[in-house]
Formats: C-alpha cells, sequence, structure tokens
C-alpha cells in the first residue's frame, strides 16, 4: 500500500522557464536511466529477494524514486510554465511540443517513450543487486551530464540533491550485496539462486 | 560482526583485528574474499551526520558518502527558512536514517536518534498541518475539506 503525502521531498522552485532543458531533463522522467525505471525496477525485484534486508532496501530505495519521479516531473512543469510563440519553437523542445504540448511525458530526452526493455528483473539476487549498482551509477551519470548543460541554479539545485542520492542507493546496494553473501554459500556463490532454489 | 563471521566461514583460522577504518572508508573482509564476487566496503557503524537541514541541502545525512560533482557551484538552495523546508529536513533524516538501518540494525544510536527524528516529525507535521493544510487525505482538518486546496507540491508556491 502507499500513502500520497503532499508535499516533495526537496523543494523545486524554478524562477524562470526554460523549455529547452527541460527537453532534457525529461530524461530523468523516462529515460532508460530515469526515475520512473528505478523505482519499477526496484519494487518489482523486491518480490523475489530472499533475505529481509534486501526486500527493505528494495522498498525504500523503490518508494524513494517515487518521491524523485515527482521532483522531476515538478521541475519539467515549472520549466514549461508560460511558454510563449517563440519559446515552443525552441529547437530542442519543439519535438516535444507538438507531441505532448506541456504535458509531462515519461520519454528519453532522445525520444524514446518509457520502456521497460530498459530495465530487467531477473529474479537472482547477485544479477539483480549488480543490476542495481549500474543503474545507480548511470543514473549519477546522467544527472551529472544535466549538470554540464544547465546554468540554471535553481534546476541545479534539485539535480545535484538527486545526484548525490544516487551515490547513497549505490551505497546501500553494496552493502545488501555483502550482507547476502554472508548468508549465502562462502566456497562457491553461484552454487544455487538462493532467490529461486530451496 | 560481519568480518568475525566471514572469517569463521572461511574455516576461522586465526583472529584478525577488525580494520580501523576512517569516515570516508570502510570495511572490506580483512583477509581473503571469494572470486567474482563485487565489495561495497560496509559503512562503519555511528558514521558521522550533518545536522538535518544541512543534510537536506548535501542531500546525503553522512559526510563520509558526500561526494560532489564539480559543477556544482551554480546553485542556490531556496533561502526560505519555512515550516515546509523545516518538515522536510526532518523527513530526510529519517528516510536516510531508515535506509541506514537496512543495512545496519545492530546499530544502536542510530536507531535511537531514528526515532527522536520520528517523534520530533510527529509534533512538526500536526503544526504545518494546522497552518498551511493537510498533507495527506486523512487529515483531519478544522473548517471542512481542504484536501484539494492549491497549490500543489509541484506548482509555484506549493514549496513554501
Amino acid at each position: 500500500m502507499f500513502v500520497y503525502e503532499k508535499k516533495l521531498q526537496y523543494p523545486v522552485k524554478i524562477a524562470n522557464p526554460n523549455p529547452k532543458l527541460a527537453s532534457v531533463i525529461i530524461s530523468q522522467y523516462g529515460g532508460p536511466d530515469g526515475e520512473l525505471g528505478a523505482s519499477l525496477r526496484y519494487l518489482s525485484q523486491r518480490f523475489s529477494m530472499p533475505y529481509p534486508e534486501l526486500k527493505g532496501l528494495l522498498t525504500d530505495i523503490g518508494t524513494e524514486e517515487l518521491g524523485h519521479l515527482e521532483m522531476i516531473g515538478a521541475i519539467v512543469y515549472q520549466l514549461t510554465r508560460g511558454l510563449s510563440e517563440e519559446d515552443i519553437r525552441t529547437a530542442g523542445f519543439d519535438t516535444y511540443f507538438v507531441d505532448h504540448t506541456a504535458g509531462v511525458y515519461p520519454t528519453a530526452a532522445s525520444g524514446w517513450p518509457w520502456s521497460a526493455a530498459s530495465m530487467q528483473v531477473k529474479g537472482d539476487l547477485i544479477a539483480d543487486l549488480t543490476e542495481d549498482l549500474a543503474a545507480e551509477q548511470k543514473a549519477r551519470v546522467t544527472y551529472d551530464n544535466i549538470l554540464r548543460l544547465s546554468d540554471d541554479p535553481d534546476v541545479n539545485d534539485v539535480i545535484k540533491f538527486l545526484r548525490q542520492r544516487e551515490i547513497v542507493h549505490f551505497q546501500r546496494f553494496g552493502e545488501g550485496l555483502r550482507l547476502a553473501k554472508e548468508k549465502m554459500d562462502q566456497k562457491n556463490l553461484y552454487f544455487i539462486n538462493p532467490s529461486f532454489d530451496k | 560482526m560481519y568480518i568475525e563471521k566471514t572469517m569463521m566461514a572461511d574455516g576461522g583460522a586465526g583472529a584478525q583485528p577488525a580494520c580501523q577504518c576512517s569516515d570516508r572508508e570502510g570495511a572490506l573482509p580483512c583477509r581473503c574474499a571469494p572470486l567474482a564476487f563485487p565489495y561495497i566496503p560496509m559503512q562503519n557503524n555511528s558514521p558521522k551526520r550533518y545536522d538535518q537541514r544541512q543534510a537536506l541541502e548535501r542531500g546525503t545525512l553522512f559526510p563520509g558518502l558526500d561526494l560532489p560533482f564539480h559543477r556544482e557551484l551554480k546553485a542556490r538552495f531556496p533561502s526560505v527558512n519555512s515550516a515546509l523546508v523545516e518538515l522536510m529536513a526532518l523527513d530526510f533524516a529519517i528516510d536516510e536514517m531508515g535506509l541506514y538501518l537496512v543495512t545496519h540494525k545492530d546499530d544502536q544510536e542510530a536507531l535511537e536518534l531514528y526515532w527522536s527524528y520520528i517523534r520530533l516529525a510527529k509534533e512538526g507535521r500536526k503544526k504545518y498541518e494546522a497552518m498551511y493544510g493537510p498533507l495527506r487525505q486523512t487529515t483531519i482538518t478544522e473548517g471542512g475539506y481542504r484536501w484539494l486546496d492549491d497549490p500543489w507540491p509541484w506548482e509555484k508556491g506549493g514549496n513554501s
């Protein structure tokens, strides 16, 4: 069960609209390394996790990512308020505008709509947690790249918060792997799949 | 502790002292470890902490995990010191500590701190809702139904 709280995890207050920047940031909404994929990946992987620490990690981090999805949506929304005729012709934003006007649609900046093909649920804890480590790093790099492309201090403030969260999550997933290994066969980790075999 | 257990599982040959790690480091197994398995060091118990307001600004409660990107100079944290930002800071400390506890369930000091944050946030949430309206649809508000009142969190004014 999820309960909605009518506040963001971190304040989003963008003073100036910037449709071009919005058309880049949308990638963290529905791109291959974005927050939607992150939350669905973790909240789906958790079902087959054999150990309580891993169920807990994937539940907590998957839930936090839903909060981040809302923050990214808020950035895109605020960057696309009150646009002029000229604004909607901005190179980069015009192709988004023609399909979605100023709505917030889960797509990669490069135009590919959000797809479950950008994530995996393997049903094996080593494979899934190793994917999660990589996913956090890929999201971190996307935030690095947004910081390279953005000169808006209001946007950067939120992006650097989200970027830092990826680093903390990477650490926790790594610790989760360590704790899992402690419970697995020490000599041959690949002997069984504790997510499946009894 | 994890290290001792690993040693025993590996045959328990000879006690080795646990690694003494700084706040920016963590313990790896101090002796042999299986091949073909990635290792992230465990964060030490009772790691150094920011206060909750600074934690919200930095994006983590833990200075040891605070690893910023070089191009963050042009960023401004909303200077408002509003009731909402205070509550966000407290709730963030709760989220961060809760996540830490998932992999450090024996850290008693962290658990006590976690619960003290939760008690504070319970109070803060009540005060905030009395002044600015409900945070949950199920909050009972004086003077009638206020759940639908603008602004919503993503709108201008929804964050102050």
